[in-house]
């Protein structure tokens, strides 16, 4: 497991992080989500040992990374690096090599993983003759080669096409199968929300709602009922108690305590009750809410 | 360790076959080749061919083409002058001598065989003239034969002075050359690195000082090669010329203090590169930034040249003891002339120390700097 641990980094007089906390269980996939500037590199960077937090601690299994633990993560940084003038192959077994892998076994691991990412084509082609989405798909390579232990990506999906995209999700859900923590960030959060056992919101420096999915959107979606009632009079849900949207048939109910039973009996005597329950919001929705 | 060997081994393997490797490679080596044979080109042809018109020039044929001369002359015989002249013209022949009292040649008769010519003539002219006045002609012959004059030098081994001269300065260059480009390798690969922020994915899987390490020590082994191959090249061409037997003794001494020589110097100013490169993540700004290791090294550079042609002042002297000075200044003066052991072994010493303090130095600032991401990092905040 990967605890972050009340991680503060401050740059000049600006607070980057304000106590970041939050943790990835072995074969979880965790989305990092926050807005432009929020900290999500800062958090990941400083996991990664290449940035250092002025207090506060990154801890696997109880015990503080080491450079050794490092060694077996797969990072990919949000500044693509790769070197331009050298061969996609020869570069993504460089990078195996350096990780501790043996000729051969890099060699393999090469070839296999430019199979899955679509680039044994491309394989003796050096870097900057490729696409950037192709571009893209090496780095990929290079923070998969050595079958890391804990993969950390930093907006893995931007500027990938959705076969690409569907093609990663499908190597990220493997190894988080094969119970490797993954952390990644993005923007696309419909993707976040179908790839992710759980998300963490970070807002300005602060995680601000974690957890898994389902419990976020239940947690969120509690004081927000969908009503739909056939054949009601026009005017039906005005006598609803809490904040009402009436759009024809159906209205949507906000600010709801309680359990929403005295709903349900006035829309009863309004008409042929067709659907009631509790509205879960989507990812965009409750990040909206949260940032806001 | 590995981690070293493997970034050494990119780093010679993908500079290694760019182009501009390979053609600087390929120039360096034809240009030095090239200049041992430049003394050849400036001395002329050391083969003529002259024309000779009627009996009286016959007779100069056994003095022209006798043995031991520095030259190699051919003789051929005309009917007439016209037909000399001709091929005067034509350039057949370098000169022609007529019935024994005139040369016709195409403008000025080249000056080493006027020379050859006129002693000829003289010797020719003189035997008949006391042959005429009624000397026996085999005793005349015999009084004729004269030892010519045997050069001694009375200075210390001032045989070579000029060729010792020569190599220095062009070792000098050479010198430069190579540790001039190899640096900026060193420093661009650096800033393409930082840049390209390859190197937060690099310092995850290895230490800080094998990248740098392995950077210096594979781009090094490749500037070595070509020294190498320069010196070959050089000391080829000496031997196809022949001017191998004019080198002064002791080549292979210098050959190899060259190397050592090298070898520091370039560990002083790639690791002296390599911080400074650092600082920056553009290759745009590459330039301002060195500009302290620029500078530094064309003073090495003047100061070396200076002592290539001097190498017994006292300024050369002195620099070439103090680093890192001695790096070009020491194998310059050890081309150019006797230097004491002591003095050879302070400056190695020193230099040795300064090397060693620049690396430490420079890994401090590149292990501080590397990672550093926003604009160009100060010198005052990494250093400290
Ligand atoms: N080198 C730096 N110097 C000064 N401020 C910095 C530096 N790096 C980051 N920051 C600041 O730290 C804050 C967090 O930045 P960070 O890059 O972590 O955001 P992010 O969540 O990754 O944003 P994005 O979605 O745009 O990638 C920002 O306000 C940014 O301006
Ligand atoms: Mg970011």
């Amino acid at each position: 497991m990967i605890e972050i641990n009340d991680l503060h980094k401050r740059y000049g007089d600006k607070t980057a992080l304000d106590g970041v906390t939050f943790s990835v269980r072995p074969g979880e996939m965790f989305g990092f989500v926050g807005a432009n500037g929020a900290g999500k590199t800062t958090t990941m960077r400083i996991l990664m040992g290449v940035l250092t937090a002025d207090s506060g601690s990154v801890l696997r299994d109880g015990r503080p990374l080491t450079f050794e633990d490092r060694r077996r993560f797969g990072y990919m940084p949000e500044e693509r690096g790769l070197y331009q003038k050298m061969r996609v192959a020869e570069q993504v077994e460089y990078f195996g090599r350096l990780s501790g892998l043996t000729a051969s076994g890099a060699k393999k691991a090469t070839g296999d993983l430019l199979e899955q990412l679509s680039l044994t084509e491309r394989a003796n082609d050096t870097v900057d003759a490729l696409s950037l989405g192709n571009q893209q798909r090496v780095q990929l390579a290079v923070a998969l080669v050595h079958t890391p232990e804990v993969l950390v990506l930093d907006e893995p999906f931007s500027g990938l096409d959705p076969l690409a995209v569907d093609a990663l999700a499908g190597v990220l859900a493997a190894r988080c199968e094969a119970g490797v923590p993954v952390l990644f960030s993005s923007h696309q959060l419909d993707l976040v929300e179908r790839l992710c056992h759980s998300v963490g919101i970070i807002s300005a420096g602060r995680m601000v709602a974690s957890g898994t999915v389902d419990d976020l959107r239940d947690r969120e979606g509690r004081g927000r009922l969908r009503v739909v009632v056939r054949g009601a009079s026009p005017g039906w849900a005005a006598s609803l108690p809490g904040e009402v949207v009436e759009n024809g048939d159906e209205a949507l109910v906000s600010d709801v305590d309680g359990d929403g039973q005295d709903i349900l009996h006035l829309a009863v005597k309004a008409g042929k009750v067709e659907h009631f329950g509790w509205q879960r919001p989507t990812l965009t929705e409750i990040f909206r809410e949260a940032v806001a | 360790m590995s981690g070293l060997w493997l970034v050494a081994q990119r780093e010679i393997i993908t500079r290694g076959r760019t182009k501009a490797f390979v053609i600087g490679l390929v120039v360096s080596a034809v240009l030095v080749a090239a200049l041992a044979f430049l003394p050849k080109l400036f001395s002329g042809p050391d083969s003529y061919t002259v024309g000779l018109v009627g009996g009286q020039s016959q007779a100069l044929q056994p003095a022209l083409t006798g043995p031991a001369k520095e030259m190699t002359i051919a003789v051929r015989e005309f009917p007439d002058e016209a037909a000399a002249s001709d091929a005067v013209n034509a350039g057949d022949v370098d000169a022609a001598v007529v019935d024994g009292r005139r040369v016709l040649a195409d403008g000025e008769v080249d000056r080493e065989l006027g020379l050859l010519l006129e002693s000829a003539h003289q010797t020719v002219q003189t035997q008949r003239q006391l042959a005429d006045a009624g000397l026996d002609a085999a005793k005349v012959a015999q009084a004729m034969r004269v030892t010519p004059l045997e050069q001694v030098s009375v200075g210390a081994d001032a045989r070579y002075a000029s060729v010792r001269v020569g190599i220095a300065s062009l070792l000098v260059m050479v010198l430069f050359f190579l540790l001039i480009y190899s640096s900026m390798y060193v420093a661009m690969g650096v800033i393409e690195e930082k840049g390209s922020r390859i190197v937060e994915i690099l310092l995850t899987s290895i230490r800080p000082w094998q990248l740098l390490g392995g950077k210096i020590l594979g781009l090094g082994t490749l500037a070595l090669a070509n020294l190498v191959v320069i010196i070959l090249a050089g000391l080829g061409a000496a031997v196809a010329t022949g001017f191998v037997a004019e080198l002064p003794p002791g080549m292979t001494g210098i050959v190899i203090s060259t190397l050592f020589w090298f070898i520091l110097g370039y560990a002083f100013f790639a690791a002296l590169a390599a911080a400074l490169g650092s600082l920056v993540s553009r290759q745009e700004d590459a330039n301002s930034v060195l500009t302290p290791m620029t500078m530094l090294m064309t003073i090495t550079y003047l100061v070396a040249y200076f002592s290539a042609v001097q190498p017994g002042s006292a300024v050369a002297r002195i620099l070439s003891l103090v680093p890192p000075f001695s790096s070009m200044v020491m194998p310059v003066r050890m081309a150019g002339g006797e230097v004491l052991a002591w003095e050879i072994a302070v400056a190695a010493v020193l230099m040795l120390l300064a090397t060693v303090g620049t690396l430490l130095l420079g890994a401090r600032i590149y292990q501080r700097a590397v990672l550093r991401t926003g604009g160009r990092v100060k010198l005052t905040e990494v250093v400290r």
